[in-house]
């Protein structure tokens, strides 16, 4: 299969189950939202570094967001039940509590798997805190010295999917990188999905373990780094110099698919030799997304 | 689909009627032959079946609407704990006393003590939302422990008196001392009030709260509010310091 000569190689990126919740920030102006949005969202690549995977998943007009102002949304995802609430507390409390302006809202109201956030949050309020329920929904005003921090007791949590993801495999390190923003642009508002990583890329692919440490539960994927390709059991193709990998998380598989649809379209450009994926031979991760099933259809 | 039940007065009412026991309890898959039974409790000749004096139509779907004069029944939604009420027209005293769940909309002025305490009893309304179309009479939501009560025109004099937690809102003026004795809860004023001299003044601020807060009633019950309140600033009282001083009152400030 090709898409506008760009090879697509017969393979699967293979994805795992996380927890996902959705976070709703707003505050006075884009600005401050912004503001604390990065801050939620940064050092939250992966679970293996950072607890926690997180990005925006687009902004909200204030028509969109539940106090009218304007607003971002984000996915926060972990790989377990327990851990996903702590890490909302954490960040929650350390980067939009702290933030100018902002009030913090659950995204995920329809999910009956609810963890507590504000009312964790709360006792920053020192028993000066006020607790709301608005529409059957429990909200804590928390005194701050700029007003009140407003933040919803409880965020719901969804079964989420981690890891979906596509290789570009360029001539040239410029065609590479100007491939990988051209997918990564088309993904910026995309519903149900992140792309966690800086920019929403990742040059270090990793493959499990390592050859020298037994410690080590990631290491370079030796078989595309084009350095690599006289000492190591190469896949890269003979005309390939330059790989970089686009890593989608998202709400659910459906999501995923589509997301990695757009994705490889808008990659498949000048410069681009193939688009391949990352996998475990299939044995560790239940998701399998196999790139040719999910393109087909989309060559026109 | 069923619009639910509609209970309408037959003749005019010539003794005041309790309707204590009309909506406590389930009521929301009663049939209209079983609401009908329900007592009222009339001042002169006792208690009689509701069905005796109003008619009941209609079939259960979770909505009662009550049509006729009704100002001689008191305690209309009493123990309310599910449901949707709607009430064409103003109703006596002690509109939704005791209220712990549901919503009851009145379609017109209440009297005294609406969504209070039942006499003899601590704490008034428990939970839902009582919304009074037009005004008040004295000492609506008087002892409330959670819940909403919103006042579109005037509330009377010692509204929200000894509040223990919950909100009311007053579209219009609220009445002399409203907030008296408050230990918790919210009293916000998107009209004239004058705050008890037991409330102390804290700061002008926009509550974010306030927003989701109003904006739900806009849009679920189409009470006028408007973005100037939604955007505006707020003075907050901190209160009463002669109780516990956990509650406030949130006075809109046109600007």
């Amino acid at each position: 299969m090709k898409i506008r000569g760009v090879f697509i190689e017969d393979t699967f990126a293979e994805a795992f189950t996380m927890r996902v919740a959705r976070i709703v920030i707003t505050a006075h102006s884009p600005r401050w939202v912004r503001a604390a949005a990065l801050k939620l969202t940064g050092f939250a690549t992966s679970v293996i570094g950072c607890k926690v995977e997180a990005g925006i998943e687009r902004e909200l007009p204030a028509s969109e967001t539940p106090d009218g102002r304007p607003g971002i949304s984000i996915l926060l995802m972990t790989m377990g039940k327990d851990d996903l609430g702590k890490r909302l507390i954490e960040r929650i409390g350390q980067t939009v509590l702290t933030c100018p302006t902002t009030a913090c809202y659950d995204g995920l109201p329809e999910a009956p798997d609810r963890v507590g956030v504000g009312s964790a949050l709360r006792f920053f309020g020192d028993g000066f805190q006020i607790s709301k329920v608005i529409g059957g929904e429990r909200f804590w005003r928390i005194p701050v010295m700029e007003g009140e921090f407003l933040v919803q007791e409880k965020f719901g949590m969804l079964k989420g999917v981690g890891g979906g993801n596509f290789l570009i495999l360029a001539r040239a390190a410029d065609a590479a990188l100007a491939a990988a923003e051209a997918a990564a642009d088309s993904l910026a508002s995309q519903p149900g999905v992140i792309l966690p990583f800086p920019g929403g890329v990742v040059r270090s692919g990793s493959k499990v373990g390592s050859r020298r440490s037994k410690t080590m539960i990631a290491s370079t994927n030796d078989a595309f780094c084009p350095t690599l390709r006289a000492v190591t059991q190469t896949a890269l193709p003979e005309e390939v110099n330059s790989v970089l990998e686009i890593v989608i998380n998202g709400t659910d598989a459906a999501a995923i698919a589509a997301a990695m649809k757009t994705g490889i379209d808008a990659a498949c450009r000048e410069g681009v030799v193939a688009i391949s994926a990352g996998n475990y031979g299939g044995k560790l991760g239940p998701h399998h997304f196999h790139l040719r099933k999910i393109m087909n259809g989309a060559q026109g | 689909m069923s619009g639910g039940l509609v209970v309408r007065l037959k003749a005019s009412l010539q003794q005041r009627a309790d309707f204590s026991e009309v909506l406590a309890g389930p009521w929301t898959t009663l049939s209209a032959r079983e609401l009908a039974q329900r007592p009222i409790y009339l001042e002169r000749d006792g208690r009689v079946p509701l069905g005796d004096l109003f008619e009941v139509r209609g079939e259960p779907n979770g909505r009662v609407h009550f049509a006729g004069d009704l100002e001689r029944v008191d305690r209309l939604g009493a123990g309310l704990s599910q449901g949707d009420v709607i009430v064409e027209g103003s109703v006596g005293s002690e509109a939704g006393v005791g209220m712990a769940g549901g919503s009851l909309d009145i379609d017109g002025d209440a009297g005294s003590r609406a969504g209070a305490a039942p006499l003899g009893f601590k704490r008034g309304m428990t939970g839902g939302e009582l919304i009074v179309r037009g005004s008040t009479g004295a000492e609506a939501g008087a002892a409330m422990r959670r819940g909403l009560l919103v006042i579109q025109r005037s509330a009377g004099s010692r509204t929200g008196l000894g509040m223990i937690a919950g909100n009311v809102i007053v579209l219009g003026a609220a009445g002399p001392e409203t907030g008296l004795w408050s230990k918790r809860g919210s009293v916000v004023a998107l009209g004239r009030i004058i705050p008890p001299a037991t409330y102390s003044y804290a700061c002008t601020y926009q509550p974010i709260h306030l927003r989701l807060m109003l904006t739900r009633l806009r849009v679920r019950y189409g009470l006028p509010i408007h973005r100037r309140h939604l955007t505006g600033l707020y003075r907050r009282y901190s209160g009463d310091l002669a109780e516990l001083g956990k509650g406030e009152i949130l006075q809109w400030t046109a600007k």
